[in-house]
């Protein structure tokens, strides 16, 4: 018999990949990768957050008011949900690690149960802002016909900073589906303690016939706009990678469920847990960047 | 010893099995994790790539031979282009010799090629072709994947169904995009400005979106794939200044894939989204900005040039310290250039944008960083020159090659700073100034890099010889042509033609007409290697393991090399390119001793 | 790392998910114009440096993890800061365009 080279004769750990010399190169390897694979979606993640930062630092007033209109308790809670189904992520990897294979099948349920949770609002959120008129594309909002003989028909004459914050709110008439916005309270406020930057002195205001500046509902509006095109494209981005996050943990329930992973081979495991870190991470600036800007205003200003 | 073990240990007169021959059913050709397998297939479709977008330069040097735009009715043109791009799919170079020769029949005098319309399509098509799917894939994706394993004396690259996916990832968006280009194209120039791709085209800007977007995964993918081998797996002994220096430019390479391609990702999906919703984010008169989709997409458009060149450069360094048989000079100086055009190439992208609108400032930042990358691109050059001074240099066709990138890549390399200057470039923009800077660094930089490359370790992928006559016939072709092309551009811009124009003034045109002269020149030189580099897979002399007497790992081995690339893993104890007689890879001595014993 | 210190990282992490929402209400512009914002980015900087080091293991990684994570809101940084050079500049101070 020749003497070559043979795999037969040597050992393999189960699930050593052929081009790996032994475990620790294969982790190794693994773990970079899904590293820069994380980099690689931060640059994707910060091209929005690139918008974000030009669109806000011109209309902070306008991103202000878009934000009030977010309801913070369901932000809030969804980043309280997933900061716990990060803890039992992590939890599930301390379990992998260990080779407790039941508290590892269920802390990958509760972690999907959490992420569940997180979509769940999230629709809620986006069935609100549907039946508000507050998605910004046009023909995608709840249409809503125009009646007869109108209630809305003093508001029509009414500036738009006159508004009544603790009047029930009313369904606007909305035939197209489009984007409605009436609000700029805040824009006023802005605009009288003088705190409105020279772009949005810009873009906001107009010359009524007494030549003096007041504040145009329509460029206004189409300033929340953009701040609701934001918040939707960045949420939304969030949420696929979630709903491709309920995905690998479906994966890796079936494999954990059958006793895969162990102290020896858990990188899998670990590998799903940094990926669903991401996604909590991206949740943790985009809470704080998109529900928060303006409740100052409100309560403290 | 029996048939099987003689084929599997490839010791005594039987033949070896190698990655060619080792499985020969599709499947085992479209399911393989070989990364060579791979990086053949990825010849395969790039060439094809390459074919199509010179076509449409083709198309473009025709019109521009006469002032007017004209040419047949753009109705005409798309039904013969289209028939004539199904069967080029097909039968790439036939088709494409089809096509040619209808286009060459139906050009008369007084020209009436194609309308502005249709012109606006072809360039568009042509940038999009090349840049994105040939440019960017040729060098990492063929010959990145074929040597990176076997140059730091790895089984594979770390993940090799990553790589499978990169290739399938590749074959869809490229599919994508030929499909939209056949069912109309589009016609917003390759960088899709808005608020004309947003707003006002007509043409299929979303699905030839949606083609970039998924291919831009492709080279993710392997960029991620090349830094995790370099990291885990290189064979002991291997250290980071003992890689070959076509492993430093792809390490390069791949943190610009990781880091800049997510961004063009994420600018194409807000263009989309913007073109059905009409939302205004790039729209001024309701409160967006234009110059916002140039920033993000220019943030990774301007890496991509690194992309498309680093490479390049690293082939380069390879062909140039080989045909010196010299060590190549400054090794460290070479190496931490190429991570410092990586990272310094992000940091200048508003070079773009200089009468775009961006802010006077923000030009100047600009304009002096661009000054700054030029000078580790310089350090190369200066390199390159010393290794071949006192060198023994022999004119091998991918010497020629690596010669004729030198003198381009350096006029290119020039031209570019005076467009980084700011006094000059306001004059210069748009102009056919800027066409020919970028042609001389991508044209004459990386595909003469990519030919010499190709040519370089042909021995190595086939185990044939190609005809070295015919080689060399074909590069200086390439570099006459070229040269015939694309200096008289150089002047064109400056006396003030623009770009992206069908139609021109007449004084422009006597320059015009040497330029489409140099065209054909150059598409014969850039068609012949197909033609017998296919000749050598046939009739080909057989390659020894190391035609060259270099001592690089990928020489080690049988070429071709067998799937696990080495009988026996290697233990590296020698330095980077040590030439000479007391590493044993001394070329005189072996041809002496070849002399001798003949 | 013991079940106790992830439980510890995740009270944190609730801490400054109530902090960030209360600090939301106070009005800090007075002090300076963007010291609310400063305040939100501070405590969610603090939130992902504790689920990248302890949930994400990056504390007891190799130097290369490390890099990459730090370099990663490197390039962010770039690109946020090259761009909001050009927008900050425009019409404004010195240099008017």
């Amino acid at each position: 018999m020749s003497s070559h080279y043979s795999d037969k004769f040597v050992y393999h750990e189960p699930g050593l990949q052929h081009q790996f010399d032994d475990m620790g190169q294969q982790e190794e390897s693994v773990s970079i990768g899904m590293w820069f694979f994380l980099v690689q979606e931060i640059m994707f993640f910060g091209g929005l957050f690139t918008a974000y930062l030009v669109f806000r630092s011109k209309y902070p007033m306008a991103f202000a008011a878009g934000s009030n209109h977010l309801d913070a308790f369901w932000g809030g809670l969804n980043t309280l949900v997933l900061i716990v189904s990060s803890l039992t992520m992590a939890l599930t990897v301390y379990y992998a690690q260990k080779g407790n294979r039941n508290m590892q099948v269920i802390l990958i349920v509760l972690t999907m149960i959490f992420g569940a949770t997180f979509l769940g609002v999230k629709a809620i959120e986006y069935t609100d802002k549907y039946n508000h008129g507050l998605i910004p594309v046009a023909g995608l909002n709840k249409k809503v016909k125009a009646e007869a003989g109108a209630e809305h028909g003093g508001a029509a004459e009414k500036p738009c900073w006159e508004v009544d914050h603790n009047a029930p709110p009313v369904e606007h008439p909305n035939p197209h589906g489009e984007f409605i916005w009436t609000d700029c309270s805040l824009a006023k406020m802005a605009l009288d303690e003088n705190i409105l930057t020279a772009s949005e002195k810009n873009q906001y205001l107009v010359r009524d016939e007494n030549n003096k500046p007041v504040i145009d509902t329509n460029k206004f509006r189409d300033k929340v706009r953009i701040f609701f095109f934001l918040y939707f494209v960045m949420t939304g981005l969030h949420a696929l990678h979630m709903i491709v996050g309920l995905g690998l943990m479906t994966w890796l329930l079936w494999s954990a469920f059958k006793y895969k992973y162990n102290g020896d081979y858990y990188m899998p495991v670990e590998m799903s847990g940094l990926y669903w870190h991401f996604v909590d991470i991206v949740w943790i600036f985009l809470f704080p960047l998109l529900y928060l800007l303006g409740r100052h205003f409100i309560h403290g200003g | 010893m029996n048939a099987q073990e003689a084929i599997s240990t490839g010791y005594g007169g039987a033949a070896k099995l190698n990655y060619l021959t080792n499985g020969t059913t599709l499947k085992s050709w479209l399911l393989t994790k070989d990364h060579k397998r791979i990086a053949i297939m990825y010849l395969v479709t790039v060439s094809a790539f390459f074919l199509m977008g010179g076509l449409y330069a083709a198309t473009i040097r025709l019109e521009l031979l006469t002032p007017a735009s004209d040419l047949v009715e753009s109705g005409t043109y798309n039904k013969v282009f289209t028939q004539h791009g199904i069967l080029m799919i097909f039968f790439f170079l036939m088709g494409g010799l089809y096509a040619a020769t209808i286009r060459l029949e139906l050009l008369t005098p007084a020209s009436d090629l194609v309308e502005s319309g249709t012109y606006n399509k072809v360039f568009t098509q042509h940038g999009i072709l090349m840049i994105f799917f040939f440019l960017i894939p040729s060098i990492p994706a063929i010959l990145g994947n074929f040597l990176i394993p076997i140059m730091i004396g790895a089984k594979d690259l770390a993940l090799p169904r990553v790589n499978l996916i990169s290739l399938y990832i590749y074959w869809l968006g490229g599919g994508l995009t030929l499909f939209a280009l056949m069912q109309g194209g589009v016609d917003t120039g390759w960088t899709f400005y808005a608020p004309y791709s947003t707003t006002f085209s007509n043409s299929f800007v979303m699905l030839v979106g949606l083609g970039i977007f998924i291919n831009g995964f492709s080279s993710i993918l392997t960029g991620l794939n090349f830094i995790v081998t370099i990291h885990t797996m290189r064979a002991p002994g291997m250290t980071w200044f003992r890689l070959p220096l076509f492993v430093w430019a792809h390490y390069a390479v791949s943190l610009v894939m990781v880091l800049g391609t997510p961004v063009v990702a994420i600018t194409i999906l807000l263009l989309a989204i913007e073109r059905v919703g009409h939302v205004g984010i790039f729209d001024p008169t309701i409160g967006g900005d234009p110059i916002l989709f140039q920033h993000l997409f220019w943030f990774y458009s301007h890496p991509a040039v690194y992309i498309m060149i680093l490479p390049g450069m690293g082939v380069i360094s390879e062909l140039i310290s080989n045909f010196s048989r010299k060590k190549i000079f400054g090794y460290e100086f070479i190496a931490f250039s190429s991570i410092a055009i990586a990272v310094f190439g992000f940091l200048v992208w508003g070079h773009h944008m200089f009468v775009s609108g961006q802010s006077i400032y923000a030009g100047m930042v600009f304009s002096f960083l661009t000054m700054v990358v030029a000078v580790p691109s310089a350090i190369k050059m200066f390199n390159w020159t010393a290794t071949m001074y006192k060198g023994s240099i022999s004119y091998d066709t991918p010497m020629l090659y690596a010669i004729g990138f030198m003198g381009l890549f350096l006029i290119g390399g020039l031209t570019g700073l005076f467009l980084g200057a700011i006094g000059l470039t306001v004059h210069l923009t748009d102009t056919y100034f800027v066409v020919a800077h970028f042609h001389y660094v991508m044209v004459g930089g990386q595909v003469i890099a990519y030919l010499g490359g190709i040519h370089y370790w042909w021995p190595k992928m086939t185990g044939k010889m190609y005809s070295e006559f015919w080689g060399k016939i074909s590069a200086m072709l390439v570099f006459v042509g070229f040269n015939l092309t694309f200096f008289p551009q150089f002047i064109l811009g400056y006396q003030g033609m623009p770009r992206r124009y069908a139609s021109y003034p007449e004084e422009f045109q006597v320059l015009n007409i040497f330029s489409t002269a140099g065209a054909s020149v150059l598409g014969i030189g850039l068609l012949m290697p197909a033609v017998y580099l296919m000749h050598s897979l046939f009739f080909g002399k057989a390659a020894g393991d190391n035609p060259y007497m270099h001592p690089g790992l990928e020489w080690r081995t049988s070429s071709p090399p067998p799937t696990e690339n080495f009988e026996v893993m290697p233990v590296v104890t020698w330095e980077a390119y040590e030439f000479g007689e007391e590493s044993g890879m001394d070329l005189e001595a072996a041809k002496q001793r070849e002399a001798v014993t003949a | 790392m013991s079940i106790v210190k992830y439980l510890l990282v995740f009270g944190l992490l609730v801490f400054g998910t109530i902090a960030t929402y209360v600090a939301a209400t106070v009005d800090m512009d007075r002090f300076f114009v963007g010291a609310n914002t400063l305040v939100a980015l501070f405590i969610a900087f603090t939130k992902m440096t504790f689920v990248m080091l302890f949930f994400m293991h990056v504390y007891w990684s190799k130097r290369l993890i490390w890099l990459a994570a730090v370099a990663s809101f490197f390039w962010l940084a770039i690109m946020f800061a090259y761009t909001m050079q050009d927008y900050l500049t425009r019409g404004s101070g010195v240099f008017s365009s």
